[in-house]
């Protein structure tokens, strides 16, 4: 929570105007029971009429500065602290914006979403009440012991019996109360996990005809999450009665004391109700004090949530001018690549070196965990290479400004990710000056042109966020034409074509030949049959790469590489497969 | 228009009270006696402040010789006055505590029994997000209002009007002052709660936006990488983000206003009190330990009708919450089974389709008039284009929906008139969804069968090509799995539930093979553990891969949701159709 205050730094006069006009309030407030002890000792029991308008109006002019002032640092509380909370939301988006992947693999999409929002929601609360109450409840109580000692110096012992007992009952209810909430959270989220699990698993609950057992589970979770609960409020409620008899005690201890020290001095009739509002001001602060103790420590956890997202080193520093000319070939070389997770032992990647030409395609087979995916998620910078060299157009990507490298790639993810907008904003995402000749023939070359001219309103249709109202298939396809509409130097495919049918896949890779001709293409797949034409295919096995060839070639020679193409065919198959291959070296 | 759509709300809303109060019918008794403990407790605590205002006046009067005795009485009196308040305050908080924990708790089992009982097609309409902040927000608010609620308006009733009472009595011209500062307060503070309620309305929307352009940002920020789009959408950020600050500190602004008007109008009454009643004192219309207590008063009649304003908007939480919770209890279900249902005793594994129709929208028929007879062990594949409605087949046999028209037989037993459940146990289901509970391997393989020996588990393990694999997890079968683990890959869930519909051992199987995310060794021992599984059952396969789909002995071909042929692969690949087409793309050459 304190690691986060540095945002305030930017809003410090505000802050200084809010505890300003909060003292004023607070010196204000509590003038007016002194005034009133006065109306009491001066006007009243001398008679003086005079005397009381007087001071009534005194006590208006204070209600009205008073009242000032709590609506000028309600204000700034306001504006403090939403302002502070945008700050902080901006700054952890910018962050996880600019996330490399390996950040990105430590938290969760939902996990960083929750603390873009709900955590910052929750440090925003907690600020702002920080702000007003926080600051408001010492001064209160301060002013309030001062004032209290200053109209009835001999009755000051009161106070403390009171704020003892105040702070005694708090703590005896929360010390009863804090160790079961974990319990009652963790028994929260079971109760939620089996419900979900139930949603989820609609299918396959049913077809096991488990109802009854899942039940069970539930009244089991259920049954222990209502006895803790009824045990947590039986405490809670507590603290309300309690309240009422320390209050009322106190205030009939004022009195008490009071007139029995009436023979001392008089004015203790007056002084004696204001020191028991004192008093109740004193007890409230605490009260609202230890109402920041506990929504507090719910704060603090957001806080560090939030921290760990900000205290992220985003580990990939780019240039910001390209450093070096690029050939005009294209073309993409590893050179002895290595790659490691921090704080791993084993290399995903061991002294991976090839070379990939302009108007080739390059495909990457092997089984998961090879680190397929890894390697060509190293072009674009997405991971930062262990140690080698890789090389885009003959220049390091080291030494490329970030723009100046991604513009040459086009980049299509594993899932086809969709954004809300139109068919037409998604296929322009990459390069939003690209003319609509270009994107409807990026269309046609990723066979999507069928179904979005089948749409309602053809390349205007609206897209819902995350591409929810377009199926799986078609996703995928408009997230290859978005790659293709980028007209870029070399192509990228994650394992892209495996969420298609066959016959789109084969149709979609000869019609992509039309842009491919001076570019680079590279391709992770699962299916043999979607690579078997490429005119090189690296196979990796635990991240060494154990055959390079064609796919002839590697069916002769490659052990890896039959065992995975056998898996795919059958028998049969395998066997013509393996003849042609064969029969290729007698030709 | 606009004050049409208000009636309506209005009428809707009383609509969900109706049903809300009728939920709570069984707790009555505890609920009354709740408010009865209510009303006591307030009472008794009414006289408090009056107790200690004749002290002060017993004190003045008898001054300088003071009435110890009197005094004493009256202390006493208080102080068994705040005990017993204090005592009735707990016994009724205690009620409530258990009433609402009980509603609660039954609140919550009826949504699961819901969840079982709904058609699966409800889901496929509603999300399960849905359904499931039902479950925990909507039921979370709907009990801790109700209690709050009940003991709130209890309480500040009978204060607001013990209080009126006794200031009344104390002095008429007084209580007036407060009668008439109070309620403009009151109406001002609910002008501005109206505000700040507005914009809060509003930032609550504006937060949805924000979260679901984060939402799409961070789950598609490979793509955003890879295409520079980092400032664009950061600048989009920035305009919601601005956006929701300057909503959000109006509501704040709006919402912490009203603590210091009331304080305004609290104090101005006040004053107004401390004045005018010193000079009622020397006039000697009233005693000095009246104006103590009336000032006390004062600030008692404040706090309650600040309360009831405020409980308009609770109230409006808790109608809307109950009237998401009993929208969904009302639901439609599913179709009672038939009585008495028929039975199979010894399943050969037959199946029979007839004449079936069905659409998941009326005017967009799925399934046309088909029919299709399957001898026992025949293995059946279904292929088909992305969303030709290969799954819908399966969800008719296992009867997650219902045919339109047109029946289906099992060892010719129409499935209608058999229980859904006897229907389900027939077949073992392998779905490419893997869906496993949270809970140890062991527990997840007994699924299908809970009275399986670990013997069992582990025979049907080891024939599922499993075994090996759970014995190299840390724990083995004890291994827990659970959402977020990545000790376990795709492929190898996909065994396990493979090996849960083998510890099963069902008569018939329905298989949907997995198309992506599975390495190729996993593959070979899903297709190995595939065929066992299917060897000599009756079983459905929607398949994938060319080797599944040479060897069935029956291939049914769909497109654009209805099966356009059917026969073995020699025979539709004389026909030269659709599926001929499909099988010459993926191997060209051949």
């Amino acid at each position: 929570m304190l690691k986060l205050f540095r945002f305030l730094r930017p809003y410090w006069w505000q802050v200084i105007i809010l505890l300003l006009a909060t003292g004023l309030q607070v010196y204000t407030t509590l003038r007016l029971p002194a005034l009133m002890a006065e109306i009491i000792n001066k006007g009243i029991v001398p008679g003086d009429t005079g005397y009381i308008w007087m001071t009534g109006i005194r006590m208006i002019g204070l209600t009205l500065v008073s009242a000032a002032g709590s609506l000028i640092s309600s204000y700034f509380a306001a504006r403090v602290g939403t302002a502070y909370a945008r700050d902080i939301r901006r700054a952890v988006f910018t962050k996880v914006i600019n996330f490399n992947l390996l950040d990105l693999k430590e938290f969760s999409t939902a996990s960083l979403l929750t603390r873009t929002t709900n955590d910052v929601n929750q440090v925003q609360m907690v600020t702002i009440m920080l702000l007003s109450i926080m600051l408001r409840s010492p001064l209160f109580l301060v002013i309030s012991v001062i004032m209290a000692m200053q109209t009835a110096p001999d009755m000051s012992w009161i106070i403390w019996i009171g704020a003892a007992a105040i702070i005694g009952s708090a703590i005896l209810i929360m010390s009863l109360v804090m160790p079961k909430f974990k319990v009652f959270q963790d028994l929260i989220d079971k109760v939620t996990l089996i419900t979900r699990e139930n949603l989820t698993g609609l299918k396959v609950v049913r077809a096991f005809d488990n109802e009854k057992l899942e039940k069970k589970k539930f009244i089991k979770n259920n049954d222990k999450l209502t006895k803790l609960l009824i045990y947590i409020d039986k405490v809670l409620e507590l603290q309300n009665p309690l309240i009422n008899i320390i209050f009322n005690g106190t205030t009939l201890l004022c009195s008490w004391v009071g007139i029995s020290l009436l023979s001392k001095d008089f004015a203790y009739l007056g002084n004696m109700t204001a020191f028991a509002q004192y008093v109740t001001f004193v007890m409230m602060s605490f009260l609202m004090m230890s109402m920041i103790f506990v929504t507090l420590p719910r704060a603090n956890v957001s806080a560090h949530r939030i921290n760990d997202v900000l205290s992220t080193k985003n580990k990939i520093d780019w240039l910001d001018k390209t450093d070096g000319v690029p050939e005009k070939t294209s073309s993409v070389e590893f050179r002895n690549v290595d790659f490691c997770y921090p704080e791993a032992s084993e290399k995903v990647l061991d002294g991976i070196s090839f070379v990939a030409h302009a108007g080739e395609t390059t495909a990457f087979i092997g089984s998961t965990g090879s680190g397929k995916s890894t390697l060509i998620n190293l072009v674009p910078r997405f991971y930062e290479a262990t140690s080698g060299e890789i090389l885009v157009n003959g220049l390091p990507v080291k030494k490329y400004a970030k723009d100046d490298l991604i513009s040459r790639i086009g980049f299509v993810p594993q899932r086809g990710v969709l954004f809300a907008g139109s068919v037409k904003s998604n296929i322009k995402f990459g390069a939003p000056n690209a003319s609509d000749e270009q994107m409807r023939k990026a269309a046609r070359i990723a066979q999507a042109e069928n179904f979005i001219e089948k749409l309602p309103e053809k390349y205007n249709s609206h897209i819902s966020q995350g591409g929810a109202n377009v199926s799986g298939g078609q996703k995928q396809r408009l997230s290859i034409a978005r790659a293709i509409c980028k007209n870029p130097d070399i192509f990228i495919f994650d394992d892209a074509f495996s969420a298609l049918d066959m016959k789109t896949d084969a149709r979609l890779r000869e019609a992509l030949k039309e842009v491919t001709e001076s570019a680079v293409v590279l391709i992770v797949a699962q299916r043999v049959s979607t690579i078997k034409d490429a005119d090189q295919i690296v196979v990796l096995n635990n991240g060494h790469i154990v055959g390079k060839g064609k796919h002839l070639d590697l069916l002769k020679s490659c052990k890896i590489y039959q065992e995975i193409v056998k898996s795919q065919l059958s028998d049969k198959e395998y066997a013509a497969e393996l003849r042609k291959a064969k029969g290729g070296k007698h030709a | 228009m606009p004050n049409n759509t208000k009636k309506h709300n209005d009428k809707s809303m009383w609509q969900s009270f109706k049903v809300f109060l009728k939920s709570i019918k069984g707790y009555r008794l505890p609920i009354t006696v709740a408010v009865i403990l209510t009303v006591g407790s307030a009472i008794f605590g009414l006289f408090i402040p009056k107790i200690l205002g004749d002290m002060t006046t017993i004190a003045v009067n008898s001054y300088p010789d003071l009435d110890w005795t009197a005094l004493g009485g009256k202390a006493i009196l208080a102080i068994c006055m705040f005990l017993i308040s204090a005592a009735l305050n707990y016994a009724q908080a205690y009620i409530l505590a258990i009433v609402s924990a009980k509603y609660t708790k039954e609140i919550r089992e009826k949504i699961l029994d819901k969840i079982f009982r709904l058609p699966i097609s409800y889901f496929d309409k509603h999300q399960y997000g849905d359904t499931l902040s039902r479950m925990s927000n909507d039921v979370d608010v709907l009990t801790t209002s109700m209690s709050q609620e009940i003991a709130d308006v209890s309480l500040s009733l009978t204060t607001l009007i013990g209080v009126m009472a006794i200031m009344l009595t104390i002095s008429v011209p007084l209580s007036l002052i407060s009668f008439v500062v109070v309620p403009v307060s009151v109406a001002v503070v609910g002008k501005i709660m109206q505000y700040a309620q507005k914009y809060f309305r509003e930032q609550q929307s504006t937060l949805g936006i924000l979260n679901s352009e984060i939402e799409e940002d961070y789950a598609g920020e490979i793509v955003i990488k890879s295409n520079s789009y980092e400032e664009s959408a950061l600048e989009e950020f920035d305009r919601i983000n601005d956006k929701l600050t300057t909503v959000s500190r109006r509501a704040q602004i709006f919402s912490s206003l009203s603590f210091p008007v009331t304080h305004i109008f609290t104090n101005l009454g006040y004053v107004a009190i401390c004045a005018l009643g010193g000079v009622f004192v020397i006039e000697g219309h009233i005693s000095i330990g009246d104006i103590q207590a009336f000032i006390q008063y004062v600030s008692r009649f404040n706090r309650p009708i600040t309360e009831i304003a405020s409980t308009t908007s609770t109230l409006q939480a808790l109608l809307a919450a109950s009237e998401r919770i009993f929208e969904f209890l009302n639901e439609p279900e599913e179709e009672p089974d038939a009585v008495p249902a028929k039975t199979i005793d010894k399943v050969k594994g037959e199946v029979e389709f007839h004449n079936v129709c069905f659409s998941y929208l009326p005017e967009r028929p799925i399934i046309r008039d088909f029919s299709v007879k399957i001898k026992p062990g025949m293995k059946v594949a279904i292929v088909g284009p992305t969303g030709a409605g290969k799954t819908t087949i399966i969800n008719l046999l296992m009867r997650f929906y219902e045919t339109d028209s047109g029946f289906i037989t099992i060892d010719g037993v129409p499935t209608r008139e058999m229980n859904r459940a006897d229907v389900r146990s027939l077949f073992g289901m392998v779905l490419q969804d893997t869906w496993l509970f949270s809970g140890t391997v062991e527990e997840n393989l007994r699924y299908g069968k809970l009275s399986a020996s670990l013997d069992e588990i582990k025979e049907a393990s080891k024939a599922s090509n499993v075994h090996h694999i759970i014995e190299a997890l840390p724990r083995g079968y004890h291994t827990v799995i659970s959402e977020d683990s990545d000790n376990i890959s795709a492929g190898e869930k996909q065994l396990i539930t493979i090996a849960r519909a083998m510890v099963a051992n069902p008569p018939m199987m329905i298989l949907d093979e997995a198309t992506s995310n599975v390495d190729t060794r996993t593959e070979h021992l899903i297709q190995e553990s595939f065929e066992k599984l299917t060897s000599g059952r009756t079983s459905f396969v929607i398949a994938h891969r060319l080797s599944t789909i040479r060897n069935s002995d029956l291939i049914l071909v769909m497109r654009d949701g209805a099966v356009v042929e059917q026969g073995t692969h020699n025979e539709l690949l004389k026909l030269g159709g659709f599926y001929a087409e499909l099988y010459n793309s993926q191997f060209a050459e051949n």
